[in-house]
């Protein structure tokens, strides 16, 4: 049985009277321990099949299994990072993450929520700056602080929803590199389940076991490949290798395949 | 900050010509108890004294004894027109000295009437943002509760609450009871609506990271939707709180026996204008602590904005 199983999942929008197919029939499942990326360009979907996986949306048919079970809702088994908001302002970082614990854990007490909030924090190099409120942190703070909560809050699946889109390219890349170090562990424990939802193909191939491509209108699923790269991964030496551009020439070319062939039809994109 | 931009300010001299026009001869009969004035400048300079020696910004310096400086202008005003000059007719504008030595000598009788007044001022006030918050944060939560409710709202706050002053006392045992009543719907429907509009605006994104956090719906309200509103509710608050004043010194002056704007209605009415001045200068006080405690706890509770 997969970890989980999305099956036939469509969503349409209703906006002043425009019916408006978000996804259709998409259909891929995902291993317990997988790191698997969604990517496509804007508008397919991949953002709405994540917010029906976080609970907070309902898809118009089709079902995603977690276990076996048919989500129903926002559940304790995910802890979910987007791309803004994630944090609560009026929230230290350390509140922030003990907040997240709270909601999982209801029977530690203040002081080891806190204990742990502070772990957290620490593993994401922010120890200094736990009683900042977000306001006063950079993008990539912000971030670091939300990956701390969803790790703290300890649940089966991550969900990540462009959470570094809004960063710039080198904190984009130390950020990639400490989510990668968190997740991939020391080899020993069991990894978690991690959905992640991003634009950018360097990114996708670092990170995931495997790529789930989308397209647009409608958002449906054009390919799931397996990236082929041992871990733990190294990227210096990853970008290097012929293997790596190879495999990211063939993304790129599958990439654009699609818009060309959108651009080819009546409706232009570029 | 230099020395020169500390200490050699335009203030003092102020304060010298403040005490050397104390010297001149009075033309106003009877005691113009000029010590007292002299008293309570020597206070204020020491304070500013102090303040200039202390103070870290220049334009906090600046602004402070900018405003000294106008207390100082005023008094020497005030004492060559009236005590020195005797310009105005003396019954209407007591000389300054007079209304510090008053201030004084009805001490006891002015803390009494501040407590009566401001008793009264926080039992509704309290009382109506803490039932209109609760209020509000569960009708805001429906988007139909909170629809109809920001209309009915709108209509029952538009009412002046002074125009309840008559029923109020036709329903209400005491003064202090319709005060109370009065100072709650002038607080209620202000802090109701704010919180209202507070509540029905929080961004989908901040209650969407909560719901994926599984909040449960009592933290969800408290924990959540109450510190994203607390903005708008403090815009309510503040109307709540200024209404609230008017409305009870305006219903002091009316029908109690007791209150700052008793004293103030009591006094004129028995021609005593020292009295009244001081009552005047009273209230501007306790209405500005007030307003000072207030704006702290706004900030503190909104310190994570900025």
């Amino acid at each position: 049985m997969s970890k989980i199983e999305i099956r036939n999942l469509t969503v349409d929008y209703t906006e002043k009277k425009n019916r408006f197919t978000a996804l259709k029939d998409v259909s891929f499942s995902i291993e317990d321990g997988e790191f698997v990326s969604v990517i496509g360009s804007s508008g397919c979907g991949k953002s709405t099949l994540l917010s029906i996986l976080e609970g907070i949306n309902t898809p118009t048919a089709g079902e995603i299994l977690i276990n076996g079970e048919p989500i129903r809702g926002t559940g304790t088994d995910r802890g979910v990072v987007f791309q803004h908001y994630s944090l609560f302002p009026w929230m230290t970082a350390r509140k922030n993450v003990a907040f997240g614990i709270k909601q999982v854990n209801k029977d530690a007490s203040r002081t080891e929520r806190l204990k742990i909030a502070d772990a957290f924090l620490e593993k994401v190099g922010l120890e200094g700056f736990k009683n900042k409120y977000p306001s006063q942190l950079s993008g990539g703070m912000q971030q670091r602080v939300a990956i701390a909560r969803a790790l703290a809050m300890d649940t089966d699946i991550l969900l990540m929803d462009e959470p570094f889109g809004a960063i710039d390219a080198k904190n984009r890349t130390i950020l990639q590199e400490l989510l990668l170090e968190l997740w991939e562990g020391d080899g020993t424990g069991a990894r978690k389940t991690v959905v992640f939802v991003t634009h950018d193909i360097d990114e996708a191939i670092l990170l995931s076991d495997k790529i789930v491509m989308m397209t647009a209108n409608p958002g449906q699923v054009y390919s799931e490949i397996k990236v082929p790269f041992d871990r733990p991964r190294n990227r210096a030496e990853l970008v290097q290798t012929q293997e790596y551009n190879q495999f990211r020439n063939k993304l790129l070319a599958m990439f654009y395949s699609d818009i060309v062939s959108k651009i080819g039809g009546n409706e232009v994109v570029l | 900050m230099t020395f020169k931009k500390r200490y050699l300010r335009l203030v003092h001299l102020l304060f010298i010509v403040l005490l050397l026009i104390q010297l001149l001869p009075d033309k106003l009969s009877g005691d113009t108890y000029a010590q007292y004035v002299v008293w309570f400048a020597v206070g204020v300079e020491i304070l500013t004294l102090i303040v200039s020696s202390f103070i870290k910004k220049p334009i906090g310096l600046t602004l402070f004894v900018d405003i000294v400086s106008f207390i100082y202008g005023l008094l020497i005003a005030w004492t060559l027109a009236t005590a020195k000059f005797n310009l105005l007719k003396p019954a209407l504008f007591p000389p300054p000295g007079r209304v510090f030595w008053q201030l004084i000598g009805d001490y006891e009788k002015i803390i009494t009437n501040i407590f009566s007044s401001v008793g009264i001022i926080l039992q509704g006030y309290l009382l109506a943002a803490a039932a209109a918050i609760i209020l509000g944060l569960l009708l805001g939560s429906s988007e139909r509760l909170g629809n109809v409710a920001t209309y009915i709202s709108k209509f029952l706050g538009a009412i002046p609450p002074i125009v309840y002053i008559p029923y109020g006392i036709a329903l209400l045992p005491t003064f202090r009871s319709v005060s109370v009543f009065v100072i709650f719907l002038a607080t209620f429907w202000p802090v109701l609506a704010g919180t209202m509009s507070g509540v029905m605006n929080v961004d989908k994104k901040t209650i969407d990271s909560a719901k994926v956090l599984n909040v449960g719906k009592i933290t969800m309200l408290f924990s959540v939707i109450l510190p994203a509103s607390l903005q708008q509710i403090f815009i309510g608050c503040n109307q709540g709180l200024t209404v609230s004043f008017v409305l009870l010194t305006s219903a002091e002056m009316i029908g109690a026996q007791s209150g700052l704007g008793y004293y103030i209605k009591n006094y004129s009415d028995l021609g005593d204008y020292t009295r009244t001045l001081v009552g005047l200068i009273v209230i501007g006080i306790v209405i500005v602590v007030i307003s000072f405690v207030f704006n702290k706890i706004q900030k503190y509770l909104l310190r994570w904005k900025h």
